[in-house]
């Protein structure tokens, strides 16, 4: 995947610069974890993306996400479906025209795929040192990638 | 008519204790981006956003708000968009 500067701001927005494969990729990504979000949000895999609220108070904890799981839901739905859309849009290219709000939506959906395979692989405090003959590699490394990513998106748009 | 409150008890006898809203360390989410939730959410400066930031880091925990049990869970739910580690309780006493 490829290592060049990947957010640019231009004048009236944004300019993402991703070789297509990697743009494959997280549009593939994006759209696994939309589906399989929809088909059970409850899933121990995606405890990050709907913690608890009251962590001492079960009884409190159970009525806030009565009252606020759905919203939380489509919230996550409304920035993983136009990320997709995003991503998708005129896949052949290298580069790609966002707002501000685009780029918030990227944002939080690069972080929430993070939070997933973050947990999926047991990622602890200190940065996973992982060899290539480890089976787990590739996930490492798109873990990685992920955070290169997402460290690119916060630089940029912070105004660093 | 007469208005009956919803809640009584615990928030008649413990109504001058605030809520707060804390985020609790992470191995997952990146420094920066906490960071920058944390300026965007509550609309703090970059000193102020990092100082709770590091706090998160180092001591494991920071109160990044306080106030109403509603206004709480209102912050509550927007660092949990964001995706950060956040819960609420009664301020310690």
């Amino acid at each position: 995947m490829g290592r060049k500067d990947p957010l640019q701001r231009t004048g009236d927005g944004f300019q993402l610069s991703l070789p297509a494969e990697d743009r494959r990729v997280i549009v593939d990504l994006v759209a696994q974890l939309r589906d399989a979000v929809v088909e059970g949000a409850g899933d121990e895999r995606f405890r990050r993306l709907f913690p608890a609220a009251y962590h001492a108070d079960p009884e409190h904890d159970a009525e806030y996400h009565r009252l606020m799981h759905e919203e939380l839901l489509a919230s996550r739905l409304d920035s993983l479906n136009r990320a997709h859309e995003l991503l998708g849009r005129d896949i052949h290219s290298t580069t790609l025209a966002m707002t501000g709000e685009d780029i918030d939506s990227l944002m939080k959906v690069v972080n929430d795929l993070r939070l997933v395979l973050g947990t999926l692989l047991d990622v602890r405090e200190d940065e996973p040192v992982v060899t290539e003959d480890d089976p787990a590699f590739p996930q490492f490394h798109l873990y990685s990638y992920l955070g290169w990513l997402l460290e690119w998106i916060i630089r940029v748009r912070m105004g660093d | 008519m007469r208005t009956v409150p919803e809640v009584i008890g615990e928030e008649s006898t413990d109504v001058d204790r605030p809520w707060v809203v804390i985020v609790w360390n992470d191995p997952i989410n990146l420094m920066s981006y906490v960071t920058f939730v944390l300026q965007k959410v509550f609309g703090y400066d970059k000193e102020k956003a990092t100082k709770l930031m590091l706090d998160v880091h180092h001591k494991g925990r920071a109160v990044v708000s306080s106030g109403t049990r509603e206004r709480c869970e209102f912050d509550v739910y927007r660092l949990h968009e964001h995706g950060l580690w956040a819960t609420m309780q009664r301020e310690d006493a």
